[in-house]
């Protein structure tokens, strides 16, 4: 007689206060020794709530975005900065260090879409930033932190893949070429070669827009969802083209976020089922099925040191620790 | 005064006397003469000096038998005179020394004389006088070589009569005198002191002595107790002075390996003792072992002026004989560690300051020798400690750990290398364990129950500075003394202190893990060693000693936190929880909660492996035990860490307050006293302050458990407890964890319902405390709740006595009412006409009031939580539980008072009170078994519940009466003491209401005092209960009617 699965672990926390939905989810610090470990999240009615996950308690509330619901929010690799996307048009450049939290610079967006923005840091001072352009298909990179627009990345016109939904920039190891993946409202994701402003490969995942996405470039390997019942793998061949290798149903239809652990062991989908689902990355196993939302989960994230977080329309924010890495 | 200044005046009034007495020696003439020498100056008594001192030796010396009382007061009178001169030649002094001896010695034996007492003490006297009396450098010349027999003669006889005469005055008279030979005398008149070169010659001369002295010493200081402490101090002081000084290292250094010529006579000159290596090595090992019988003798002295005097032995010579001593620097080391702990303040204050200067000097430390012996001895205790602590009874136990913490403290720094073996550790972690074991036989500790569930009101000022110094009474199997409990604590905190505190929380917490038995004891060790390794309790001898840093401690703690809350060590069978414990839950419970019952002192019942598990009384006591001494670990650790201990208030309070609520009245006291420690540590003023400021914890902790609720059935009590100490600020938190508490709710109907209505009660309470005006938010709905009462019911005053309520109230009860009523009209219980017409048309009017057309306008948030816990509470009120039931009314009755109270007076009033007469009969013949029936537990749930009910319904005057005659029969002295308790609670409601009516009811019952009328044209008042009548009510009528006045 086979042994019982063990029973899906609860969160290791919860944090609340928030008190409004929780769109976006940041984790910074913590696995580099930079102090204290923190948990930033923006709420449907446009703040950003810095937690401490020592105290588990908010260190800082950002007010930055004029009551619109902040949709995306990622530090810069070097220091102490924050980006956060808002749906009232505004990208904003916060500084943190030293305990300031006052809004640098900001960009003016041009898409009211749900679509997050991406960037692509190395260590140097100049790094790129990929957001939803003017026009409703577009792609527009931006030269940061000058703000001088690189380029716009429009499909061609017989095309029509609809708005970009997910963006994700990064570079392949061997290259420094600068590459853009974007999920399509047809449900389509696309490999734009950045420097040459031109669709590497597109390839059809999904039926319905693709919500989320994420890339493991060591794998060369991508997963993205949609509000289908299915998540899409698809992976990268050295001719750089985009391939489906297989799709993986869920019990419940609609994926708004999806992401790989640093490691590349795991992956995480936050689920309009009120759920986050955990999969093996490598053979796409489902492990968990964690249920503790009482609302739509909006967004996960994990740490360098493998904790999960997901954010609800519930406003809470609840932290996991699964299969910790010893 | 003086009368005779001049020596001529003397001499002509003395030389009569003198000349008498040469011829005739009588005690009169002696007498006569010391008569005179009074009245003669000092300065002329000098001069006359030999002339006077004549008469007096020649009594002395004359052949043949004297008369003891002669020579007694011939020496009395001589030594008066030297009292009063200076004896300034050196034949003088030897020839008076001489003859003074010769007075005791009898030429037969070899022993003193047998003479009277009163001789013996004069010639005593008569000795050391004359030593003072003697004059600057003669008294250097008079210890040469020459004069060694005699003064060999003089030690012996003042030994032999410090050992064996049976006069205490006599023996301390002889060692003070020994005192001033051996030039130990503390008095000023010797001013001068001794130079390298006549110290050496001094210490040539006296080690001839030594043998002789320190064995009768020894004999002497371990001689029966009841000699009185003076003579054994005394001795002891001479012992250690003599030992130092010609044993003193410096001394011996420079003593060359040839021995002089002395330029005596071969006779003396074979006496004279040469201070060579070989002698010092064999002086060395006898003398050790004088001194292990003294310290094995002196350190159980029951006098403390003797350990005292212990302690300055050991300083002494360790001081001054580190190294021809060596051998005895082990015992004498034992001793001084042993006295650490004594129990006088003076000698703990005194062994600490010579270990100070130990360490100053770096005795120990500096001395890789000391250390090794210090280790050596280490080792060895802890190998017997096992034994010793199984076989010595409570004052053996605590010399044998005095000792051990002395080792502790001596060794300081280098502990943590002793205990680096395994073997060290193994035995002493063995003993500590072993000895630590508690009796958990005693059954009031499951029994003793917390009845009052109030509020937490204690704030930590009212706690000292240590605040666990008042802890629960605990009982050890191996010992009952209560000192050596506290020793155990030392001991564990200096381990923690010197210790290598990774090493031994491994050490310990792999014990706690490796057997229930070991859980109490290890858990005990752990507490006490943060407190140490944190140096609050701890006198660091050890300067340079470096503690484990606070980040460590941190760490340390962290881990052992996680260990004592984790689900099989935090959730132990305490007590049988009846009502709570469902039937999954107890099958889930053999699995996963720790039964324990490994206690040696109980017997061990093993389970069969799917039977219900009933735990024996020792083993809810063990684990409750275990709870109390996890508890006041966490309070230790919070002492320890301070301020910092804020960040494991995460993990830690939740389980602590989960505690505080325990039924177990320790465990219950044990979780509030370790609040307060934390309160103290992490600087809130009081318990509420704590729970307060930490509430978002607690909401994480309860919303968690939530999920579990068969593992943690007490979750809806740490709700409760924070409902009670939160305010409004909290009022989102609160209503997020709601929502988890009703969703549990709603799956758990059938099974804890009860502990779920308090949460609700909780919960209603707080709202209406919060929100208590009619003010800003709640007007829209007061006033459409206002309109809506006018044209509903024909009851005025409960409209007017609505709209002084709270609007939360108001709202409330709308809501119910229109909720009941439809759900009446649902059921098909249609009641009448008009009611039900109006009932319909309700909902619509509060949706017309909202004021925004387009949103759906939201109630304020504490309304809708009112709102949805009274859905629940409605569906409770038809629960099988008489008990949930009743908790249900006063949810209710406190919010909506009205409508309860018909439906009250008219179902539930005669229900209740009808049982409550039938069952008094039942009840007031029943005996002691009757407290633990089904059917008392429900007259005491009555009646309890009555009082409140009545107040809180605001009921009329005959359903007051009604309750009034049913409670009345409980008033009688026949019936269990807690039924008459609750019985005379619901009379002070009663009196709440109405006091008029309670006051003639009572007095029907039994009328202390005659009534007078206020007027004599009035009747007298003639009430039933008359005055003198004997009846069962009276001492409760007479508590009552106090309360009344």
């Amino acid at each position: 007689m086979a042994a019982p699965p063990p029973p899906p672990p609860d969160p290791q926390f919860v944090l609340r206060g928030t008190q409004s939905a929780v769109h976006a989810l940041h984790f910074c610090g913590g696995a580099q020794g930079q102090g204290c470990p923190l948990l930033l999240s923006g709420s449907q009615r446009g703040l950003v709530h810095i937690w401490s996950l020592q105290t588990r308690r908010a260190v800082a509330i950002l007010d930055g975005h004029r009551g619109q619901c902040v949709t995306w929010l990622q530090t810069l690799p070097q220091g102490h900065q924050l980006l956060s996307q808002g749906r009232d048009l505004k990208l904003c450049l916060w500084d943190l260090a030293e305990g300031r939290n006052t809004v640098v610079d900001s960009v003016h967006l041009e898409s009211v879409g749900f679509c997050r923005g991406s960037i692509l840091a190395g260590g140097q001072q100049h790094w790129t930033l990929a957001v939803p352009g003017r026009g409703s298909d577009e792609v527009q990179i931006l030269e940061m932190p000058s703000k001088t627009s690189v380029c716009t990345l429009k499909p061609e016109a017989d095309a029509k893949p609809g708005m970009p939904m997910c963006l994700e920039l990064w570079q392949a190891n061997s290259s420094s070429r600068p590459l853009l993946l974007a999920g399509y409202e047809d449900g389509s994701v696309a490999l734009w070669d950045v420097s040459e402003r031109k669709v590497c490969s597109r390839v059809a995942c999904h039926t319905e827009p693709v919500t989320g996405l994420d890339f493991d470039s060591q794998k060369a390997r991508g997963v993205s969802g949609s509000a289908e019942k299915a998540l899409a793998v698809w992976s990268l061949d050295e001719q750089q083209a985009l391939q489906v290798c297989g799709t993986h149903k869920l019990t419940n239809p609609g994926i708004s976020d999806i992401k790989i652990r640093p490691d590349h062991k795991i992956l995480a989908t936050a689920g309009w089922d009120h759920r986050v689902r955990v999969f093996h990355w490598r053979t796409m196993k489902p492990l968990a099925v964690l249920a503790f939302h009482s609302a739509s989960v909006h967004c996960v994230a994990f740490a360098a040191d493998g904790l999960l977080a997901a954010g609800s329309k519930d406003q809470r924010i609840s932290v996991w620790s699964l299969y910790p890495r010893t | 005064m003086a009368v005779f200044d001049t020596p001529e005046e003397a001499f002509g009034v003395l030389r009569p006397i003198c000349v008498q007495l040469t011829k005739t020696q009588t005690v009169e003439t002696v007498e006569q003469l010391q008569a005179q020498l009074q009245a003669v100056s000092d300065s002329a008594l000098q001069q006359l000096q030999q002339y006077i001192l004549f008469p007096l030796r020649f009594a002395l010396k004359t052949p043949g038998p004297k008369r003891e009382r002669l020579i007694q007061s011939v020496v009395e009178c001589l030594t008066f005179v030297l009292s009063s001169t200076c004896v300034k030649e050196q034949e003088l002094l030897q020839e008076l020394f001489s003859e003074l001896s010769a007075c005791l010695y009898s030429p037969n034996s070899q022993k003193p004389a047998t003479v009277s007492e009163e001789l013996k003490l004069a010639v005593i006297q008569g000795l050391s006088t004359l030593m003072h009396s003697a004059y600057g450098d003669i008294i250097v010349t008079f210890y040469e070589p020459s004069m060694l027999p005699r003064l060999g003669f003089a030690v012996s006889l003042l030994l032999g009569l410090a050992e064996q005469e049976k006069s205490k005055q006599i023996k301390i008279a002889a060692l003070k005198c020994l005192q001033v030979l051996l030039l130990q005398c503390e008095c000023d008149d010797h001013p001068r002191s001794l130079d390298e070169l006549e110290q050496k010659q001094l210490g040539d001369l006296f080690a001839a002595f030594l043998p002789g002295i320190s064995t009768a010493l020894t004999r002497v200081i371990t001689g029966d107790f009841k000699q009185g402490h003076t003579i054994v101090v005394c001795s002891l002081k001479i012992f250690y002075r003599t030992v130092g000084f010609i044993m003193a290292d410096e001394q011996l250094r420079s003593i060359s390996t040839v021995q002089e010529k002395p330029a005596v006579e071969h006779r003396v000159a074979k006496l004279m003792v040469h201070r060579e290596a070989d002698w010092v090595k064999n002086t060395g090992d006898k003398l050790t072992i004088l001194l292990k019988k003294i310290i094995e003798g002196v350190s159980v002295h029951p006098h403390w002026k003797v350990r005292l005097e212990l302690v300055e032995l050991v300083e002494a010579l360790l001081l001054k004989c580190t190294q021809s001593l060596v051998e005895s620097a082990g015992p004498l080391l034992q001793a001084l560690v042993g006295l650490l702990n004594d129990e006088s303040p003076d000698i703990q204050a005194r062994c600490h300051k010579v270990l100070r200067h130990f360490a100053d000097q770096k005795v120990v430390v500096g001395n890789r020798a000391f250390a090794d012996i210090l280790a050596e001895h280490l080792h060895s205790l802890a190998t017997s400690l096992p034994r010793l602590m199984n076989s010595q009874d409570d004052q053996g136990k605590f010399s044998t750990l005095s000792l051990l913490l002395g080792y502790l403290k001596l060794l300081g720094p280098k502990v943590s290398f002793v205990l680096n073996s395994v073997a060290h550790l193994q035995r002493l972690s063995k003993a500590l364990i072993q000895v630590l074991e508690l009796d958990v036989a005693d059954i009031k500790i499951v029994e003793e129950r917390r009845w009052n569930s109030d509020h937490l009101s204690t704030s930590p000022k009212t706690s000292a500075s240590r605040p666990w110094s008042q802890f629960q009474r605990r009982y050890f199997r191996f010992f009952t003394d209560e000192r050596v409990f506290l020793l155990l604590c030392q001991v564990c905190q200096l381990l923690g202190f010197y210790g290598n505190l990774y090493l031994l929380v491994d050490h310990f917490l792999e014990l706690y893990h490796e057997s229930v038995v070991y859980r109490k004891q290890a858990a005990m060790v752990l507490n006490e060693l943060v407190v140490g390794a944190a140096g609050l309790e701890v006198e660091n001898l050890h300067e340079k000693h470096i503690k484990t840093s606070p980040e460590e401690l941190s760490k340390i703690v962290t881990s052992i936190l996680e260990e004592y809350t984790s689900q099989e060590n935090w959730h132990l069978v305490t007590c049988v929880e009846a009502e709570e414990m469902g039937e999954e839950l107890t099958m889930q419970q053999s699995g996963l909660q720790a039964i324990t019952s490994g206690s040696s002192t109980c017997q061990v019942t093993s389970f069969p492996a799917f039977s219900k598990p009933s735990p024996t009384i020792c083993s809810m006591n063990s684990n409750i035990w275990q709870i109390c001494i996890q508890l006041e670990g966490i309070g230790h650790f919070a002492h320890a860490l301070g301020a910092d201990f804020r960040l494991l208030l995460t993990s830690a309070l939740y389980p602590v307050l989960e505690k505080a609520g325990d039924q177990t009245l320790l465990i219950s006291q044990a979780a509030t006293s370790a609040m307060m420690d934390i309160c103290l540590a992490c600087g809130y003023d009081s318990l509420q302050h704590l729970i307060n400021q930490n509430s978002d914890y607690l909401v994480n902790g309860i919303s968690l458990n939530l999920r579990h609720l068969s593992l943690h059935p007490h979750t809806p009590k740490v709700l409760e407890v924070m409902l009670q100490n939160s305010d409004a600020s909290l009022l989102p938190l609160v209503a997020d964890v709601v929502q988890d508490v009703l969703a549990t709710l709603d799956q758990f109907y059938d099974k804890r319902a009860a502990s779920f209505v308090g949460v609700l009660h909780a919960l209603l309470a707080a709202l209406a405390q919060w929100f208590p005006d009619t003010g800003d938010l709640g007007q829209p709905q007061a006033q459409s709740v206002g309109e809506k009462g006018s044209h509903l019911s024909p009851r005025p005053a409960a409209l007017e006595k609505g709209l002084e309520k709270s609007t939360t109230a108001e709202d409330i009860e709308q809501f119910l009412l229109n909720y009941l009523k439809e759900k009446d009209v649902a059921d098909g219980n249609v009641s009448g006409f008009d009611n039900e017409e109006e009932e319909q048309s309700d909902p619509p009017t509060v949706d017309e009031n909202d004021t925004v057309p387009d949103v759906e306008p939201p109630r304020p948030v504490q309304i809708q939580i009112a709102a949805d816990v009274m859905e629940r509470c409605i569906h409770l009120l038809s629960d099988k539980n008489l008990k949930i039931r009743l908790k249900v009314l006063r949810t209710l009755g406190g919010k909506c008072g009205d409508f309860l109270r018909s439906r009250f007076c008219k179902d539930v009033l005669p229900k209740l009170a009808g049982s409550l007469v039938t069952q008094a009969t039942v009840s007031a013949r029943a005996g002691p078994v009757y407290s633990h029936t089904l059917a008392f537990k429900l007259q005491l749930a009555v009646l309890q519940g009555l009082g409140p009910l009545c107040e809180e319904l605001d009921l009329g005057e005959g359903d007051l009466n009604k309750v009034a005659d049913a409670c009345l029969i409980y008033l009688s002295a026949k019936q269990p003491v807690k039924l008459q308790e609750a019985a005379r609670r619901v009379f002070f409601h009663l009196m709440k209401v109405d006091p008029d009516s309670t006051w003639f009811l009572l007095n029907e019952l039994y009328c202390p005092e005659q009534l007078t009328p206020p007027h004599p044209s009035l009747h007298p008042v003639q009430l039933r209960g008359a005055v003198g009548q004997q009846n069962p009510y009276i001492a409760n009528v007479l508590l009552l009617l106090q309360e009344l006045q």
